[in-house]
């Protein structure tokens, strides 16, 4: 087991230089850095201030040698943009991001997984035709689209949900959880509509395997109810190749937050990067992808660790 | 139970398919046009009363004000609480001219009148501009305001090279700042510069020295421009939450009249369709509208004011002037025959802008000439003047000379309406014979490359600038190549009338010196001046006290505004 922990950090070293050398080169290789991302009027006098401020007029490699070298301390810079440490932007922005995709997951597992067996156990009915039908539009269309569709309907037409924001009002002191899941619903919404439908296809098929098999049918046999075959024999192992997929979907969460956040206003790392790559503030796009990938990882060492407690069969040696 | 969550999702689901059909309608597909890019200043506009209003509502009489409430504005990005930061862009100027006060504002004709100074006065050699400053003026925390702080921001933030604050190449010619007194100060100049006022009024506020003093970088210190800033405009800052808001509070000592609202919230909303869709659910108050095509839906809004209003900026084409062809005056001239300019700001534009002429815009009141010959659309003169060029159309109806043809490659950068427009552009120029490729770009890679390197044939943008017609940073041949001059356009004539008028301080000498230039950027195109476009406010319709100026300018006064029931 400590093997298999050492091996993969040493493989997820390996992992997180290559992908600091990319981004980082391409950031800084790409047209209109931070002295474009300024007014366009702004003087050449004033460009070159702040060419010369941010140390741009070192050559590449050395500045990635210079960001390696206090990355790996643990500094990751200043932003250009607000001066203020990259860190301590990106901390201050992480909680609402696990907040919403949290509640993303909830959401989503519980409902694909409901809708998967429905669509499973009615095989072929129409149900299950419908259910298969909403998976794909939802897959087809453009979060960012619908998003402005429900905001249309549930805040400009019919009144009922704020359009964005957190609604700080309803997290402080006159804390209502009606006032903070409101806010909460459409984010949720949109972000779920990532991974819902693959969740509901997966537990689908898995399900279909699964009460095709010998012991569903002698538990038949014992005459339970069907209710109990399902929920209760044929589910538990069901779900074994749906949780590795909620692992494998949770970085698409993260890349469907940009998109969501930036619709929503919502303060979390995904409209963060939007901002930090508009103005090539590079600090903040190294740090911003630098944790992505970590959270990337880790989340995959975890589905490795509990697949194998879910599935005895299945050893990390 | 199945057959409870079997309903309730059914409904949800037609609800989806309702909402997109019904809307999709509407919308006319603008969702996909939030390519906003948070630096440039797109919401930021300066403006003009002319009587173009659709309802007079306004009431400058603030008495007539209920006090309280609060005001929500749009900003697409994190601000910086201070003016002179490099990376004080659009959505911090909106913040700091409410936050901070400059020497001057713009006046209700956009001439600039006293805010922290009281009046002032030049020297017989206009090399010494003197301004007497209020002597009641408090900053947030309660120290006194005084000419050291007017002196310390020049001469150590705004003059001092190494720190490329932004704005700073207006005051080029300052050469030092000096505290006579208490109460006054006086500018030295190089040379005479007659937009002193007006520079003074845009985007340039006064911070604060007793903050900053000793200060080795005035760009790291956080606690004021990211935290707790400490200015003297008629609010202060009460919370900034990153991301999501920027509450301000009254500040009741304030030296003009004390604002009537409670409050001011600044919403960070990067996505500019989420403004509209806010200002239609009550939650946005008032911003200025870049993406036109919202425009219809929201004047059927009920409880929402659409209204037009005059600033000073004008569209342009800009053709290389590195590029020999681009050289022939006959070429340009044609280019804008070529072009239905009335018919783009009919559609496009949503008929929110008038055809240019020339750069000075109709919000310069004093010094606009409507009057001024224009080269109207006309095809077949476009056709004959390539001819006395030397082009002639081919057998495929591309112009040709000598054996080449008239290609170019046409960039821009992805902002508000500027791609559509540079299609009907380019449609009307492929029409007599030109070859011409369009290439959108991001951008900041545009301003890389067309604004800094000058690696480009034509470009299409636009300029805004401070309320004053001196164009010399656009045109002066000293300004091209590396300055604001983007066509390289080079002309000693028109040099002449630009130093002429930039130093006069006469107003009737120079409305002269700008009616002749007028006339002569009218024949001569040294950008292809397409129209002046009116900032379309959006407002909601118990929102009063707003002076019927452009956005960005309105604010200066947003003491007097007030929210009626």
């Amino acid at each position: 087991m400590s093997r298999f922990l050492l091996n993969r950090l040493g493989q997820s070293i390996v992992l997180l230089l290559i992908v600091s050398v990319i981004t980082f080169f391409l950031i800084n290789l790409a047209p209109g850095g931070p002295s474009a991302a300024m007014r366009m009027d702004a003087s050449e006098a004033e460009r070159q201030a702040i060419i010369t401020q941010l140390g741009l007029d070192e050559p590449v490699v050395v500045r990635y040698a210079q960001w390696l070298g206090s990355a790996v301390t643990g500094d990751f810079g200043v932003s250009f943009s607000t001066s203020e440490p990259v860190l301590e932007r990106i901390l201050s922005r992480i909680p609402y991001t696990i907040e919403l995709t949290l509640f993303t997951i909830l959401f989503a597992v519980s409902f694909g997984i409901l809708f998967g067996i429905i669509s499973a156990v009615k095989r072929g009915s129409l149900r299950d035709h419908a259910i298969n039908f909403i998976s794909v539009i939802g897959l087809s269309i453009p979060a960012f689209w619908l998003g402005l569709m429900l905001i249309l309907l549930f805040s400009v037409q019919l009144g009922w949900l704020p359009s964005s924001g957190v609604g700080a009002d309803a997290r402080g002191e006159n804390f209502s959880l009606l006032g903070w899941l409101s806010y909460l619903f459409m984010p949720v919404l949109i972000l779920s509509t990532t991974i819902l439908p693959n969740i509901v296809r997966f537990t689908r098929s898995s399900m279909l395997e699964v009460v095709n098999q010998n012991y569903i049918r002698t538990v038949r046999a014992k005459g339970a109810k069907e209710r109990y075959v399902i929920y209760v024999h044929a589910l538990k192992n069901a779900l074994i190749p749906v949780v590795s997929i909620i692992g494998v979907l949770i970085p698409r969460l993260l890349s469907g937050a940009v998109i969501t956040e930036a619709i929503f206003g919502w303060p979390g790392i995904g409209s963060l990067i939007i901002q930090a790559a508009q103005g090539r503030d590079y600090p903040l796009v190294m740090g911003v992808t630098m944790f992505v990938t970590i959270v990337v990882i880790v989340c995959n060492l975890l589905v490795d660790l509990v697949y194998s407690k879910i599935d005895p069969r299945v050893k990390n040696v | 139970m199945k057959k409870v969550l079997w309903i309730a999702f059914s409904i949800t689901s037609l609800l989806f398919l309702a909402a997109g059909c019904s809307f999709d309608n509407n919308d006319d597909g603008d969702v996909t046009n939030n390519a906003g890019a948070s630096n440039n200043e797109s919401s930021e506009t300066n403006g003009n009363n002319t009587n173009d209003s659709e309802t007079n509502t306004n009431d400058s009489e603030v008495a007539a004000g209920e006090p309280g409430g609060r005001v929500s504005i749009p900003i697409v990005a994190d601000p910086t609480f201070n003016p002179w930061h490099p990376n004080a862009f659009a959505e911090s100027n909106v913040i700091n001219r409410v936050l901070f006060s400059g020497l001057t504002k713009p006046g209700l004709d956009l001439v600039p009148e006293g805010d922290l100074a009281e009046d002032w006065e030049t020297s017989d050699d206009q090399l010494e501009w003197t301004f007497h400053l209020r002597d009641d003026v408090l900053w947030h925390d309660g120290e006194p305001f005084t000419a050291e702080d007017v002196a310390f921001t020049f001469n150590e933030i705004t003059l001092n090279d190494e720190l490329g604050a932004n704005n700073s190449s207006y005051f080029n010619e300052v050469n030092e700042v000096e505290a006579v007194d208490d109460h006054t100060v006086i500018f030295h100049m190089n040379s005479p510069v007659a937009a002193m006022p007006a520079y003074l009024s845009f985007n340039t506020e006064i911070i604060p020295k007793h903050i900053f003093e000793g200060e080795e970088d005035p760009w790291s210190v956080n606690s004021f421009n990211k935290d707790n800033p400490i200015g003297t405009g008629p609010f202060k800052m009460s919370e900034y939450t990153s991301g999501q808001s920027v509450l301000l509070e009254r500040y009741d000592d304030y030296h003009g009249e004390t604002a009537l609202l409670d409050e001011v919230e600044y919403r960070v909303l990067s996505d500019v369709n989420t403004h509209v869709a806010q200002i239609m659910s009550g939650e946005l108050s008032i911003f200025a509208l870049d993406d036109l095509a919202s425009v219809e839906q929201l004047e059927n809004t009920e409880g929402i004011d659409v209204l037009s209003r005059e600033t000073p900026r004008f569209f342009w084409i800009s053709l290389n002037q590195e590029d020999e062809r681009f050289q022939d005056t006959e070429v340009r001239q044609a280019m804008v025959h070529a072009i239905d300019r009335q018919n783009i700001i009919d559609t496009t534009l949503q008929g929110f802008g008038t055809i240019a002429n020339h750069g000075i815009a109709p919000a310069l009141e004093e010094y606009y000439n409507p009057d001024v010959p224009g080269l109207e659309y006309d095809p077949d003169r476009a056709i004959e003047l390539l001819a006395e060029a030397g082009w002639e159309q081919n057998e495929d109806g591309i112009l040709e000379r000598d054996g080449e043809t008239f290609e170019i490659d046409f960039e821009i950068g992805i902002q508000g309406d500027l791609e559509p427009i540079s299609q009907l552009v380019q449609q009307y120029l492929i029409a007599v014979g030109f070859d011409i490729n369009l290439e959108t770009m991001e951008w900041n890679t545009m301003i890389d490359k067309v604004v800094i390197d000058r690696d480009y044939e034509m470009s299409l943008n636009w300029w805004r600038y401070p309320a004053d017609p001196d164009l010399y940073a656009y045109l002066h041949s000293s300004n091209a190549g590396t300055g604001n001059n983007i066509p390289g356009y080079q002309n000693d004539e028109m040099d002449a009338l630009l130093e002429a008028g930039s130093q006069e301080s006469e107003v009737a000498d120079r409305v002269e010196i700008y009616q002749e230039l007028q006339e002569l950027m009218a024949v001569e195109q040294p950008y292809l001046f397409l129209w002046y476009p009116q900032e379309a406010q959006i407002r909601i319709d118990s929102l009063q006290g707003v002076p019927e100026l452009a956005f960005g300018d309105a604010l200066h006064y947003i003491n007097e505004w007030y929210l009626q029931e």
